[in-house]
């Protein structure tokens, strides 16, 4: 099922669990209830401000359900998340298999990754009206392992013909950049979700190195996914939206939402993400040789949404 | 897709009023929220879902009494007429995916 994603974006704000619901109130005065959401129905809850307080059976409950307590800091960028430890019933045997997948296997799942990122980014690129072709021929070369670092050279081109020469992708500013943010932290934490339920291990990953990142299979997978974010930034961008607001806040976390073409026809992303982590573990498996990926192209909304304009 | 479950239950006995109450939690572990005395909503986003939960609402059934489980689409839900006191609601839309406190 496609869930609910739950943004507590003021400060005075207090989570419980009552039954089956999160109940958030106003922890200022009298207390008042602002919502319930089935608890069942959440795919992630982002806390996104600084004063929430929130009960441990609250925090519980969204561990057992796989559902991931996003923290973020003042940039938007998730500073923690808490997920459960015990995510698929046969999880235990996965994360031997994850552990026993030889190099030659992850470099060319890595590159299978490489490759339909730059499809995307190639797509993207064709939305806004630059030429794809650069991108198009680096998708077509990369071999396994990505020896040559086309992702990087593809990035290089890619964000100087989305946002002009002057854009720098910098995670501590504000802009461009703290939309940027806002919305990989939304996909990031499906695709912890996503890789949990698939019973793999956040960490173990197939090239994402850095000894300091304990979600180093999340950034891998969720690379194929970042430009329909670029897409959807850009034209909040085109539309004078430039800061982190309600409103844009809504447009990112609605490209989850947005329907993804693949080979059973449209699926919205959030269930692309959660295909290719299944597929990932399926591999590790030895049931499949490739990852289930999105076909190229843009989410049918997103691209019909330049048809209005 | 909306789900509504309506039931009459015995209260006579205490072992009836517990089996009552006992009844009513379980639907709100679920996620039904309560529309009316005895009338509880969910929405569900789809045809498995529904599925879903009409089988476990089974599992959970109390001895005696009689529950129904309606289905609405959205749009037949959207049209339902409400009045509290003399005072007209508003219409009930499905949850949006994106929820902001």
């Amino acid at each position: 099922m496609i869930g609910r994603i739950v943004e507590i974006a003021d400060d005075k704000r207090h989570l419980f669990l009552h039954r089956g619901f999160m109940v958030v109130q106003a922890s200022d005065g009298e207390r008042k209830e602002l919502g319930q959401v089935p608890i069942d129905d959440i795919a992630a809850v982002i806390a996104n401000a600084h004063g929430i307080s929130y009960t441990n059976s609250l925090l519980v409950a969204l561990a057992e359900r796989g559902t991931p307590f996003v923290m973020c800091g003042a940039n938007h960028n998730a500073a923690g998340m808490l997920i459960t430890v015990d995510g698929n019933y046969n999880q235990a045997k996965r994360f031997d298999a994850q552990i026993a997948a030889t190099k030659p296997t992850h470099k060319r799942l890595w590159a299978e990754i490489v490759k339909s990122k730059l499809q995307q980014q190639a797509a993207v690129l064709e939305a806004v009206g630059q030429n794809a072709t650069p991108l198009n021929a680096l998708a077509q070369k990369v071999k396994s392992g990505d020896p040559d670092n086309l992702e990087a050279q593809g990035a290089r081109k890619y964000w100087t013909m989305l946002f002009g020469n002057d854009f720098r992708r910098d995670q501590n500013s504000g802009d461009m950049n703290a939309l940027l943010n806002y919305g990989y932290t939304v996909v990031r934490a499906c695709t912890a979700r996503a890789v949990i339920a698939a019973g793999l291990h956040p960490t173990i990953s197939l090239f994402h190195s850095n000894a300091n990142n304990a979600m180093r299979l999340v950034d891998d997978l969720m690379e194929p996914f970042r430009p329909m974010i670029d897409l959807k930034v850009w034209q909040l961008v085109q539309h004078g939206e430039t800061d982190v607001t309600p409103s844009s806040k809504r447009a990112l976390v609605h490209v989850l939402y947005d329907d993804m073409q693949t080979n059973v026809g449209a699926t919205p992303v959030m269930a692309c993400i959660q295909k290719l982590a299944t597929s990932l573990a399926q591999v590790y498996l030895g049931e499949r040789d490739k990852l289930d990926l999105p076909l190229q192209g843009l989410p049918l909304d997103l691209a019909s949404s330049f048809l209005d304009e | 897709m909306w789900l509504v479950v309506m039931f009459d239950l015995p209260v006579i006995e205490r072992a009836e009023r517990k089996a009552a109450t006992a009844f009513r939690n379980d639907l709100l572990d679920m996620g039904f929220e309560m529309s009316q005395f005895s009338v509880y909503v969910r929405f569900c986003s789809g045809p498995a879902q529904v599925e879903n939960y009409c089988n476990r609402i089974e599992k959970f059934l109390p001895e005696g009494g009689k529950v129904s489980i309606l289905q609405f689409t959205d749009k037949q839900y959207e049209r339902i007429i409400s009045y509290k006191g003399a005072a007209k609601q508003a219409a009930q839309k499905p949850p949006d995916q994106y929820d902001l406190f």
